[in-house]
């Protein structure tokens, strides 16, 4: 055996690697990635944070989920709406089945529903109005009509994080199609794509929802969520299709055609990878501008059918009342701030991390 | 002065109450009585006609021979009330005693409760006394309204706004008082008679009415504005002023004073059909068939923005969607250098147009406006403050407006009566009442108010929430959850009709479907929460409820066309019981639900002919009842009126329409000193 040599050459931690490696010495933005991260455990496990359904609970010999109703109406069992149970599960589970157990969320507080005098026995009503100031029963208080504040705004995390990531999910999957397809082959396919991108980029979002909503009988946020997603793809295709003409030059695209990769494989397998990098901030920047045209819907009124426990719809509550009851304002304005700032760093990380003329050490 | 009516609501362009009031069915008044089609609709309409056509006034009067003078005075006639506008009111306040406080004690009170309010209401509604002593007659009060004017002229009116500029502008014969009962002011006529035989109405005009062009007001104007009315013209669209003018067979001029009108048929309500706007004859004689659209002409533009009127005010200023000004018209209260009848308490009404109802209650507390109607959560909320109470105070009374839901029932879901009582029976008046309605309303018992004469002695009981009762009814409505999916279905019949070779064929469908419904509302705070809680209370019985904020005027739209499931609603109380025909008379075009009982039909022609008032008050309590039975509406509450008033201003009085729509209303308002 013969000792080859000790020397080798430093191994490239890779683009990604590197990027992340530049992310993290940027501390407001990993903040901003924790508070999202942490919105994101929130808005999953909302329904066991706050709400009136058991988490957990046996009934009858059997274990059930009720509070997944809270996702879903029809993932609740319906046997306690047979035995009557549904939807006053604390007073009268023990009732129907004395060997009933169940856990409860954290706050029994539904985003909902005004929880009235003995709904968790012994305990008042919730208070409304004015009256309705941040208590030990209510944390962030209660809207005019007795709805807690804070069921409401940990429900309310589900919306604006799906929001978020759905449309910019569907605008992310067709603005890199677009921008793909255009940006690879050019020539006419390129100048139709673009009028495309060009006609799309004119129809005003809130418009489009105005119209959608006035047709509707039953809006949810999903509907909120495809038409945001559906229009705001323009910016993303045409970064995409800038990205695919430079690298449509590169050799590495030269010597995956010359071994005779379909055009799709180089599309997709070898040039967007490549490309992604930018690609990423704009998402990023428009996960928050969807959260604010949510709230700003529900703001005006045209969100998803009430009851719809959104952000915005509690600042539309507290608009009215602003000198009395200040919790509607605060909160809620609070918790939207906050998400659009996160997501802005986030992005502002992002861009920084990526783009390698701004990286500190490359001078 | 006459308090018209507030018109159909569907013109609204704003909403002028809390939760939008559709006050659509109104006292007995000509020009706000229902209207088979929008003005905008007819307009356009006329537009793809001739319209060259030629004018012929009155070509739509049946032929008719009058009578002559001798002849009329064979008939029996009857002499109906004819008093002094406040003679009514100044009666029951006599009758009610001196007031528990002072009104200097009233406006240091806040209002908090029932008491304060029947205090400072007792010490406040004290009218002026009869020679105007501490009244502060160069005074100028600022009004608020929500809405902008469509059209000065009368004919065309049809928004609230509209009826506020008609009373204090407008002529009309009779008036009604704060119990609704009509009467011929004795500022405006000398006498109204009825013949026995209930064909005739026999009104003699005082000769000292002057037009606001100096021209005497006569009886040739009545008929005159009869025959413009009852005019088939392309472009002449009034579809409100003439449906009621259509109950008349004639109008008849006798002399300068004396104006017969004849009726198609007697009916216990025929004083409705009197009650048409006046045009002045020598102004619209030349110019109305020069252009019959009475809107395009120059001397008709001009008309719009300085109309010729007969009313204790004239206009003098118009700033479209800011404001309006009316003046005191001297020649209304002096006629050839004397006194002739009772000074109009200010010399300028300026009415402010302010949509954003936290907007107007900002104005209100700077002075800038001196009177406003409040929303209830403005009135619990917004107005308790010194702030508010530095220049204002505030007080409320019942009205006899009520709101519901109406179920349609041309949709699968609401043609079974137990359905809709299973309806009214899940719905939570609880909480409605107390935490929505912020206690400030009373649970509604059905289409008439129980202070009402009309109500029945036996009137039902306010429903309370009974969900084993709502779910007992769907079961044996035949609602029930046959796959198990914890909500109701049905197999329900489907007609489907198909065109087969040409023919159309009918083929029934037997389908299973959800109970599952839109419950379209108003896009109001109040109206939303009010249907979710309806949503609420009907998903503990397995019934799937959408809520769906609707803008006003779709809503009226859906509401026409019938296309939707089931709806929020309101409606202001007529003057007459007999007005409620028009929305639950079946076929009638405000019987959104399409609701239909052929006793209640009967009974309401049967009423309509009814001349003894205790017999007409069993049968609408009877059609009351019946009704009740059949649930066409969940009924919820009646709304009171809160209104804010100036401090300086004193003798507002409450009628079941409200503190102004009525005579005299408005009109015995005063200010004392002068307004801030």
């Amino acid at each position: 055996m013969t000792k080859t040599s000790t020397i080798s050459p430093p191994k490239s931690s890779g683009f990604w690697r590197e990027a992340w490696h530049r992310y993290r010495k940027r501390r407001l933005s990993m903040l901003a990635l924790a508070f999202v991260g942490m919105l994101a455990v929130v808005a999953i496990a909302a329904p066991m944070i706050a709400g009136t359904k058991p988490i957990v609970c046996r009934f009858q010999g059997h274990i059930y989920f009720p509070c997944l109703g809270y996702y879903n109406p029809s993932w609740e069992n319906p046997i306690f709406r047979a035995a009557d149970v549904y939807p006053d599960y604390a007073a009268k589970l023990k009732q129907a089945d004395p060997d009933s157990w169940a856990v409860y969320p954290l706050v029994f507080q539904d985003p909902y529903h005004r929880v009235r005098a003995d709904e968790w026995p012994g305990r008042p009503g919730n208070p409304w109005g004015s009256e309705g100031t941040p208590s030990a029963q209510n944390y962030f208080g209660t809207t005019n009509v007795g709805y807690d504040v804070f069921a409401q705004m940990v429900h309310g995390t589900q919306i604006a994080m799906s929001v978020g990531f759905v449309s910019m999910g569907i605008a992310a999957l067709i603005g890199i199609t677009v921008g793909a397809l255009a940006g690879y082959f050019g020539g006419w396919v390129d100048i139709l794509l673009s009028r495309l991108i060009e006609v799309v980029m004119c129809v005003p979002t809130l418009v489009l929802i105005l119209v959608l909503v006035a047709f509707l009988d039953n809006v949810t946020n999903w509907h909120l969520m495809a038409v945001i997603g559906c229009v705001s793809w323009t910016g993303i295709a045409r970064l995409t299709r800038a990205e695919f003409l430079k690298l449509k030059q590169m050799e590495f695209v030269a010597a995956a055609r010359a071994v005779g990769a379909s055009p799709l494989r180089i599309m997709f397998r070898h040039m967007l990878r490549n490309a992604l990098a930018p690609v990423l901030v704009p998402i990023s920047f428009g996960i928050a501008s969807a959260i604010l045209v949510e709230a700003s819907l529900s703001f005006l009124g045209f969100g998803a059918s009430p009851p719809n426990p959104s952000w915005g719809t509690l600042l539309h509550a507290g608009q009215n009342d602003i000198e009395k009851m200040w919790w509607l304002i605060v909160f809620p304005g609070v918790a939207i701030f906050l998400t659009v700032l996160a997501y802005n760093l986030i992005g502002e990380g992002l861009q920084e991390a990526t783009d390698p003329r701004l990286r500190q050490d490359s001078h | 002065m006459s308090f018209s009516p507030r018109p159909p609501a569907r013109l609204l362009a704003t909403p002028p109450v809390w939760i939008v009031a559709l006050v659509l069915v109104v006292a007995g008044c000509s020009r706000s009585e229902p209207v088979a089609q929008p003005e905008e609709e007819g307009a356009a309409g006329a537009e793809s006609e001739s319209t060259d056509e030629p004018f012929k006034l009155g070509n739509a009067v049946e032929p008719f021979d009058p009578p002559s003078r001798d002849e009329l005075e064979q008939v029996e006639w009857i002499d109906r009330p004819v008093i002094a506008s406040d003679a009514s009111l100044r009666a029951a306040k006599e009758a009610s005693g001196p007031p528990e406080i002072t009104a200097a004690e009233a406006l240091k009170m806040h209002n908090d409760s029932a008491e304060d309010n029947r205090k400072i209401l007792g010490a406040l509604s004290q009218l002026a006394p009869e020679d105007g002593a501490g009244v502060d007659y160069d005074a100028t009060i600022v009004r608020h309204v929500t809405g902008d004017i469509g059209s000065t002229n009368p004919l065309f009116a049809s928004s609230v706004t509209d009826a506020e500029l008609g009373d204090l502008t407008s002529f009309s014969p009779l008036s009604f008082d704060q119990n609704l009962e009509y009467f011929g002011p004795a500022e405006r006529i000398v006498s109204w008679q009825s013949s026995a035989d209930g064909t005739m109405d026999r009104i003699v005009l005082r000769d000292d009415l002057v037009w606001s062009d100096g021209k005497p007001l006569t009886a040739h104007d009545i008929e005159f504005t009869f025959r413009a009315i009852m005019t088939d013209h392309p472009l002449l669209v009034i579809p409100a002023v003439r449906s009621d003018v259509e109950h008349l067979k004639a109008v008849v001029a006798y002399d300068d004073q004396t104006v017969v009108y004849f009726h198609k048929e007697p009916t216990a309500v025929a004083y409705k059909n009197v009650l048409f706007p006046v045009l002045p004859k020598h102004v619209y004689e030349k110019t109305l068939p020069e252009d019959p659209s009475m809107r395009r002409s120059a001397a008709h533009s001009d008309l719009e923005d300085h109309p010729v009127s007969c009313g204790p005010y004239e206009l003098t200023k118009r700033k479209k969607g800011e404001e309006f000004v009316v003046r005191r018209r001297e020649s209304w209260y002096m006629h050839d250098g004397r006194q002739v009848r009772p000074k109009p308490y200010f010399a300028e009404v300026r009415v402010k147009i302010i949509e954003d109802a936290n907007t107007a209650l900002l104005a209100l507390r700077e002075g800038d406006i001196h009177s406003m109607e409040l929303r209830a959560e403005q009135w619990t909320s917004q107005t308790n403050d010194e702030r508010f109470y530095r220049l204002n105070t505030k007080v409320y009374g019942t009205e006899w407006t009520e709101f519901h839901f109406v179920w349609n029932q041309q949709t699968p879901y609401f043609k079974d009566s137990r359905v809709r009582w299973a309806m009214t029976y899940a719905f939570d008046y609880n909480e409605l009442l107390n935490v929505i309605c912020r206690g400030l309303y009373e649970q509604s018992v059905g289409t008439y108010h129980p202070a009402s004469w009309m109500f029945p002695h036996d009137g039902p009981e306010p429903v309370k929430q009974d969900l084993q009762r709502a779910k007992a009814l769907l079961d044996e409505a035949g609602w029930i959850d046959s796959d198990g999916d914890g909500f109701r279905d049905k197999e329900v019949e489907f007609e489907i009709k198909e065109e087969v070779d040409g023919e159309t064929k009918t083929r029934i469908v037997r389908r299973r479907i959800p109970f599952e419904f839109v419950l379209m509302t108003y896009s109001s705070e109040s109206g939303i929460q009010a249907a979710t809680l309806m949503k609420e209370c009907l998903d503990r019985i397995g019934v799937i409820c959408h809520v769906k904020p609707t803008e006003f005027a779709a809503m009226q739209e859906a509401n026409l066309e019938k296309s939707f499931d089931a709806c929020m609603g309101g409606w202001g109380a007529g003057a007459d019981p007999d007005t409620n025909v028009n929305i639950f008379g079946t076929g009638a075009t405000r019987n959104y639900g399409s609701y239909s009982n052929s006793e209640v039909d009967r009974l309401f022609v049967e009423g309509r002919k009814e001349f003894d008032p205790e017999k007409r008050a069993a049968i609408y309590g009877r059609i009351h009842n019946l009704m009740w039975e059949d649930q066409p509406y969940t009924w919820l509450f009646y709304r009171s009126g809160f209104f804010a008033f100036n401090k300086r201003l004193r003798g507002y009085n409450y009628s079941p329409r409200g503190p102004l729509s009525y005579s005299p209303g408005f009109e015995a308002i005063y200010a004392t000193g002068a307004l801030p």
